[in-house]
């Protein structure tokens, strides 16, 4: 199976103050293509940290990371940011939706950084929206629509561009038993379906059981791996 | 970008109520300052376009000082000058203070022909017009004591037409019984410089100093300047020299100058117009622009999740910063072609408004085109800032800012 995630020796600090914060240190963590991870642990304990650095949105300190076959560490912001566009779908625990667009407007907004017409992109961003079952709620805003439904509408706008890698913080955290059933639910349905890899930080245990594999942390080290990769 | 469109013009409408009130000050800042540049425009175009082949001789002591009428025969008699007009400010009104015009005693056997290229008899009596319309106001003029030719603007404003009798108040030549000089319209002229003030009448002299001998009221009348007009071939300066000269030794000395020096003479009497009017322009253009800095700033707080989630989404650095450059400038920009349009849209109210005390108000295009580049700079600077502050926030910590 195919590396999908690999870190070798990530380690990442953070100052504050007079105070040097380590959140990850010398981190070896690898991700099979297909395979759904659950990150568990305490607040604090890098969870995040190391899905912002395998998403590109955050540098390790030292370390080597690979993602999709790129050596990000070789990358230059500028190359990061089309990079994220094509390989990674990012789901926020507070949906981080745009206000002041429809769910349909949300889901078209990667798909702006494509080459396709302005007509495929609806196309597609009206599948993406289906596929979260959401066909009927395309011209709401995000006000007009139930946390649930927020979430799934980012969902739509993660697969919209059909990324290799599905990163989810906290999926569920924002929600309700129902509607964090229903979305990890999708999130399954679209590994096992579309083969998409995932990888979930969360604190429910629900979600760990879901996955195929969980990751433990604690302080910034790997403490824990149950669970066997697709 | 083609998402730039969409997302620039949702945010803009999302919070409307900023967007609306900013865009009313730069609505109202462009247009006050369209209009301050065009007034020193206007008084600039207004000196240069005065004759330099015309002098105006006035005292050397005061404008306010009258100079002999004797003088008028000594000053044609100067090699170069080819005719020579009194020009005696009248200061009266009608009905209305509040409505001033200009009037003006002169000789009414030259005067029409001094200023054949200032303006063009439009309407003589019995409704003549045309080219013999100067004849037959001439004629007018020179059957009838109290024969007065005026402005259209002016004929316009107050329903005055050729053969109307009009009284007009005087508040330096009052006469003994206080009552009204009357005066008879024989002609309406039409101005051939934009300079040239269409709310002003021309009457004749010698009814203003007979009227005022035969009550008593001056002894010794004189007229506050004399205009001169050269022969083409005259050098300005030497003719100026010599009437000056002519002078040297009283009653009255005199202060010679052409045309566009008197008046540049005259402007000044009101203080350093430009440089009054270029602070005040320059203080409305800071304070729209610490205005719409204002309004960025506090946008570019407003965004900075929004940022995260963008660069998330994979949009680059440069793109999210476009994104509240573009912002910045649809603000300017709208504001901005509102304000120069309301200027020139309402360039002929204005000039209206302002009458006589800056005939010819004029908008130039280059105003205009001043004006939207001011507003392109005022979006860029209030922008840049705090684009290039969204640009640079790493994708990560903008997201912790949004949770």
């Amino acid at each position: 199976m195919n590396a999908m995630i690999e870190m070798q020796g990530v380690s990442k600090r953070y100052s504050r103050g007079n105070e040097t914060l380590t959140v990850l240190d010398s981190l070896d963590f690898q991700v099979d293509a297909g395979d759904f991870v659950a990150l568990m642990g305490p607040s604090g304990s890098g969870k995040s940290t190391i899905l912002n650095i395998a998403g590109g949105l955050d540098r390790p300190d030292s370390g080597r990371v690979s993602v999709a076959g790129s050596d990000l560490g070789a990358m230059s912001s500028s190359a990061l940011a089309p990079w994220r566009s094509m390989h990674i779908g990012f789901v926020f625990q507070s949906f981080n939706l745009m206000p002041v667009l429809t769910a349909l407007e949300n889901v078209m907004l990667p798909l702006l950084l494509t080459p396709l017409r302005s007509s495929e992109r609806k196309k597609q961003a009206e599948f993406a929206l289906d596929v979260v079952g959401l066909s009927d709620r395309m011209t709401h805003r995000p006000k007009q629509l139930s946390g649930g439904q927020e979430q799934r509408v980012a969902i739509a706008r993660a697969i919209a561009t059909d990324p290799d890698l599905i990163l989810a913080d906290e999926p569920t955290g924002d929600l309700d038993r129902e509607s964090a059933t229903s979305v990890m639910e999708l999130l399954q349905r679209l590994n096992k379906e579309m083969g998409k890899t995932l990888v979930v930080v969360t604190h429910d245990p629900m979600v760990g059981e879901l996955a195929q594999r969980t990751a433990h942390l604690d302080k910034g080290l790997l403490v824990d791996v149950t669970g066997e990769g697709p | 970008m083609r998402s730039s469109r969409v997302l620039v013009r949702k945010h803009l409408l999302q919070h409307w109520v900023r967007s609306g009130l900013t865009v009313a000050a730069i609505t109202l800042a462009m247009f006050l300052l369209c209009s301050v540049i065009s007034i020193v425009t206007t008084l600039d175009r207004a000196v240069n376009s005065e004759a330099t082949q015309r002098l105006v001789v006035q005292s050397a002591v005061s404008l306010f000082v009258n100079l002999p009428l004797g003088y008028q025969e000594k000053i044609v008699a100067v090699p170069g000058v080819e005719d020579v007009t009194v020009f005696q400010w009248f200061g009266g009104y009608f009905k209305e203070d509040e409505q001033p015009f200009a009037q003006f005693a002169v000789d009414h056997e030259n005067f029409l022909h001094m200023y054949a290229k200032d303006m063009r008899v439009a309407e003589g009596p019995r409704g003549v017009t045309g080219d013999s319309a100067l004849e037959a106001v001439q004629a007018a003029m020179n059957a009838d004591r109290r024969a007065a030719i005026i402005g259209p603007d002016l004929a316009r404003e107050n329903n005055w037409k050729v053969g109307d009798t009009v009284p007009i108040i005087a508040k330096i030549f009052t006469k003994q019984d206080r009552s009204a000089w009357e005066f008879d319209i024989v002609g309406i002229y039409e101005p051939l410089k934009s300079n040239f003030d269409p709310r002003q009448m021309f009457f004749r002299f010698d009814y203003l100093r007979e009227t005022l001998e035969a009550e008593g009221m001056v002894d010794d009348m004189g007229t506050g300047v004399y205009m001169v007009n050269l022969e083409a071939t005259a050098d300005p300066g030497l003719v100026s020299q010599a009437i000056d000269g002519l002078f040297e030794n009283g009653p009255q000395r005199t202060k010679t100058a052409t045309e566009a020096v008197f008046q540049s003479f005259f402007i000044a009497m009101l203080g350093n117009v430009p440089a009054f009017m270029g602070a005040i322009g320059g203080a409305i253009v800071f304070a729209v622009l610490f205005s719409v800095v204002n309004t960025m700033l506090m946008a570019g707080r407003q965004r900075r999740g929004e940022a995260g989630i963008l660069k998330a989404l994979g949009f680059s650095n440069a793109c999210v910063a476009r994104l509240l450059l573009y912002e910045s400038l649809v603000l300017c920009l709208t504001g901005g072609a509102l304000g120069i349009g309301i200027a020139a849209l309402f360039e002929e109210p204005v000039r209206w408004a302002v009458g006589g005390a800056l005939p010819g108000y004029t908008v130039e295009p280059s105003t205009l085109l001043l004006a939207v580049g001011v507003t392109l700079v005022v979006g860029v600077v209030a922008g840049i800032g705090p684009a290039l502050g969204l640009g640079r926030l790493q994708p990560a910590d903008a997201l912790r800012s949004e949770a």
